[in-house]
Parts: structure tokens; C-alpha cells; sequence
């Protein structure tokens, strides 16, 4: 398992690992995403405006 | 808080090896541990506090020149802002929940962005500070390795996810499930009680069903070595749950109570003579803290008060506090509370030798209890006697302003109409009697064009 150092918390096994499936998932997605957005640029698609980095990090 | 002698640890405040709460006279000090240094200062020194304290996310704190608690243990003694009541999950509408859980992923979002994350995702470690949830726990911070996942997020699952889906799929009362479990809804539980066709959304599919499938599977299982998740794949996860609550909808009708301001029996003189003596009593007896009994969705709790008064707005209807809550959003009202709770059953004490959640009665007493068309629902409606209720008001309240009800009301009608009358003794003498011996009465007004009467008591 890689961690910085052990959590104080017990993770749980399972949620531990359902997080690195998610995380893959996830993570193709997005990369999926990026993708098809450079395909569309590149037949003159709009990009989409750029979001400063606070309104990307709040999630509420 | 837990009631503590000076220099004694919170009775909540022992989990985490960080550092923990104390009581020092009237002053509320927590101590940071050497253990905790490195991650204290990264929060400090990154910027990261100045941002979540900037945006209301995390609650302040000074860093004062106090005796530590134990010494032998202290790296820093720090003061936090001070909660003006301590309120729990399992006394939030569904709304109140909802909006402590996107400030939780809020933070962890923006910890990941400072080379953070959240070590824990306590519903309880969350708190309503004017008006809005703000992280109380100033060492639930630390340093984000490259590589790790987030070791919160089952707590997150079981504290927050959890209970907001079986509230919005099942049933919103499924919320008091957290007063049993205090570290949250176990996922097996909520994926039984989850309607089938939640399989069918993909957050609940992954968070909740196939959560609860993979701690069943891989329970107490070691795991691989090599095992890593990017940050892409971590701020995935974390949008991923964000887009989950986000979705969760709830819509506070139905219930007898919320609609009960629109369909209540008496006259608009009768109802502006009440808010007329409510507002002078309350001047005239200058809380910090009210308690309002029964608050429904709030008209009472919404009346003029001086700036800094904390108003909390208690009502057993999950509908009329949510109503109350979305209200207090709209006006961004930051001196009033909306909590859920049953009078005649108010929270208990509850954690490890019950001292981790405080009982309704040892967060008290408020300065001033409001209990307006309430009597009668306790004395009716739940038969507990006279003497009883002003009992209970007394060791809750220093001021009290409560109304009598008399019998012949048509709203004590109507808790009267299908039973038998067994409360000879529920009389205006009677009532005055037995609280007499528990508060001065101050003065007493019948509100005009009705029966009823209010009161200003003070505790004797």
C-alpha cells in the first residue's frame, strides 16, 4: 500500500482499494475528456473558458 | 461542550494523537503536539489557512502563550474561535448536512491544491459558525504524499454520503440513524435500506453499493505494496462525491408542521400582539442565547434582536426545520440555528462513556427560552405534567416567555378530540402555581382577541 505515513483512522481494506478502481476509472475519464476536447479543437470546436483556480477547487 | 473542571481534557477529544481540547477557566485552548508540528506549519506557512479561514471554511484560532495541558507533549497552545452552540448531525436538516458535506470536499479539494488533504471527514469536526459549516478541528490536516488515496474516505462515505442518500432515496427520518452510529451509517446498512434503482446512479453504484461489496470482500485483507492513485484520480474522486450530494434533493413538504404558520387557528391581531410582546420581552431581558422551543419554521426566531445574539431554532419536523434553514440561507442570517429535535426526547449523551456528544440539557442553559404554542403538546399531547414542564424549563432557561394554552383552544381541542380528558389539573391557577415555584413571573398579557396568555418568568 502506498502511503506517506499511516493514517490515526483505519482506512477499511476494501475502501482503500474500491479508491484505487474509482481512481483509475476516474482518471481515464478525464483523460478521455482532454482527448476528444483536442479532436474538436482541432476541427475548429469552441475550448472551453478557462477557470480560475479557486472556482475549480470549490466544490459547494 | 462536555461540562469540565479547569485543565481537563473535552470528553470528545481523544482520538486523534495530534493534540486535543481543554478547558483553561473560561477559555476554550487546544494543544498541538510535537507530533503534529511539521503538519501545523505546513498549513500555516503554505497559505492554506489563510485561504479556508478567507473563504469560511475553517474556523480561526490564535496562537497564545498558555500552560499546555501536558507539557511533556506540547509543541503549541492555540485558541479557537468559539462555537456559539455545539450542534450535531443528527440534529441538522437534510440541507444542513448536505451543505457541511460539500464544505468538507470544498476543503479537502483545496488542501490537495496546497499539498494537503484531510486526515479524517467527521460530520462531527463540522460546525455552524454565522450561518455557515465550518471546520472546527484545526489539526485534521496533513501533508499529501503523491501517490496516497484519501484515508477519509470511508469516513466521509459513512458520515456524510450515507445518511443524505437514504434521507433523499428513502426516507428523510432515516437521518437518526447517525445518533445510533456514531461514526457514521455502516455502508452494508445503507446499501439494504438504498431503493434498488439506486444501483442505477452511478455515484451511489460506486460510493455506496460496490463500497459496502469491497469492505465485505477485502475485510481485514493486506494491501499490495505497490498500490498508488495519482491526483488526478484523488480530485476525480473527491468531484466524484461532490457531484453526488449535489444531487441529492429533498423537498420539505407534507409534514403537519411546515404548513401549520399558513393553517393555524388564531386572528392576525392575536398573532401581532404575540410578536409585539415577544420582541419587547426579549429587549427587555438581553440574552446572548436564545432557545426557541417548538420554533416550527421560525417566524418567532426571526424577530429583531441585538447584534451577536445566537438564535437556535428548535422543531421535531424535519420539513419545518429544513424550511427554516433555506430561509436562513436566503436572508444569509448569521445569529440563527434551525435544529432538529424531539422535546420529548431530546439527545442524549452519547459516545465513549458518554461524554463525546453532550445532552440537549449540558449545552445549556440559554439566556432565554422561547416556548410559544407549545404547553400544550407536552402537557396534552405527551401527558407529562405541570410541575414536570416547568422543571425542565428551569434547568434549561434563565429567562423563559411561554404561553398558555387554555383547554378550550381549539388547537388543545384538537389533541383532546379523539382521547379522554384525564388533565383536570391543566388550568391557567394551576399552570401559575406550578411554575411559580420554579421562576418569578415578571408579567402576564392575554393577547388580544384570543384566550391565550403570555408570560415572562425568570428562574428563581
Amino acid at each position: 500500500m502506498h502511503l506517506s505515513r499511516l493514517p490515526y483512522l483505519d482506512p477499511g481494506s476494501g475502501s482503500f482499494l474500491l479508491q484505487l478502481l474509482i481512481g483509475a476509472l476516474l482518471a481515464a475519464g478525464l483523460a478521455i475528456r482532454a482527448f476528444w476536447t483536442k479532436i474538436k479543437r482541432l476541427f475548429g470546436g469552441r475550448s472551453s473558458a478557462l477557470k480560475n483556480e479557486d472556482d475549480a477547487n470549490d466544490v459547494g | 461542550m462536555t461540562q469540565t473542571t479547569s485543565g481537563e481534557r473535552l470528553g470528545a477529544s481523544f482520538r486523534d494523537p495530534s493534540g486535543f481540547l481543554y478547558t483553561s477557566g473560561r477559555r476554550l485552548l487546544r494543544q498541538v503536539n510535537q507530533l503534529y508540528a511539521a503538519d501545523y506549519r505546513r498549513l500555516m506557512e503554505s497559505g492554506l489557512y489563510a485561504r479556508l479561514t478567507a473563504a469560511g471554511l475553517l474556523a480561526t484560532h490564535a496562537e497564545v502563550d498558555a500552560p499546555a495541558a501536558e507539557p511533556e507533549l506540547a509543541f503549541k497552545v492555540i485558541e479557537p474561535e468559539r462555537v456559539p452552540f455545539v450542534s450535531y448531525p443528527y440534529e441538522w436538516s437534510f440541507s444542513e448536512l448536505k451543505d457541511a458535506a460539500l464544505a468538507t470536499l470544498s476543503i479537502q479539494s483545496r488542501c490537495l491544491s496546497a499539498g494537503m488533504s484531510l486526515k479524517d471527514a467527521s460530520a462531527y469536526n463540522i460546525q455552524f459558525i454565522h450561518g455557515k459549516p465550518v471546520l472546527i478541528d484545526t489539526l485534521s490536516f496533513e501533508g499529501y504524499g503523491e501517490g496516497s488515496p484519501w484515508s477519509a474516505y470511508r469516513q466521509f462515505c459513512q458520515h456524510f454520503l450515507a445518511p443524505l442518500a437514504l434521507m433523499a432515496w428513502r426516507d428523510v427520518r432515516l437521518g437518526q440513524l447517525l445518533r445510533i452510529h456514531i461514526d457514521g451509517i455502516p455502508l452494508d446498512l445503507a446499501s439494504r435500506l438504498l431503493p434498488a434503482r439506486t444501483r442505477l446512479v452511478p455515484g451511489l453504484l460506486l460510493h455506496i453499493h460496490m463500497h459496502a461489496g469491497a469492505q465485505r470482500r477485502f475485510a481485514g485483507r493486506r494491501l499490495p505494496a505497490r498500490a498508488r492513485m495519482s491526483k488526478t484520480a484523488l480530485l476525480g474522486l473527491v468531484g466524484s462525491l461532490a457531484n453526488s450530494i449535489r444531487g441529492f434533493t429533498w423537498k420539505p413538504t407534507g409534514t403537519p408542521w411546515a404548513d401549520y404558520e399558513r393553517t393555524h387557528s388564531y386572528s392576525a391581531a392575536a398573532a401581532l400582539h404575540k410578536q409585539a410582546l415577544v420582541k419587547d420581552w426579549v429587549e427587555r431581558a438581553t440574552p446572548s442565547t436564545v432557545w426557541d422551543l417548538g420554533a416550527n419554521t421560525g417566524v418567532y426566531s426571526r424577530l429583531p434582536r441585538r447584534p451577536g445574539t445566537a438564535v437556535m431554532a428548535f422543531d421535531l419536523d424535519p420539513a419545518a426545520v429544513e424550511q427554516n434553514y433555506l430561509e436562513v440561507k436566503r436572508s444569509k442570517d448569521q445569529g440563527l440555528l434551525p435544529l432538529l429535535l424531539d422535546l420529548t426526547n431530546p439527545s442524549a449523551s452519547l459516545g465513549w462513556a458518554n461524554r463525546e456528544r453532550d445532552s440537549l440539557m449540558a449545552r445549556g442553559p440559554a439566556d432565554l427560552t422561547l416556548a410559544l404554542a407549545l404547553l400544550h403538546h407536552l402537557a396534552i399531547g405527551n401527558n407529562v405534567p405541570l410541575p414536570q414542564i416547568a422543571e425542565f424549563l428551569k434547568a434549561i432557561s434563565r429567562w423563559l416567555v411561554i404561553e398558555f394554552i387554555p383547554k378550550e383552544d381549539p388547537q388543545a381541542q384538537r389533541l383532546l378530540a379523539v382521547r379522554k380528558d384525564i388533565f383536570s389539573r391543566y388550568t391557567r391557577d394551576q399552570f401559575e402555581v406550578d411554575f411559580g415555584a420554579q421562576f418569578h413571573i415578571r408579567a402576564s398579557v392575554q393577547l388580544q382577541d384570543s384566550s391565550r396568555f403570555l408570560y415572562l418568568m425568570q428562574s428563581r
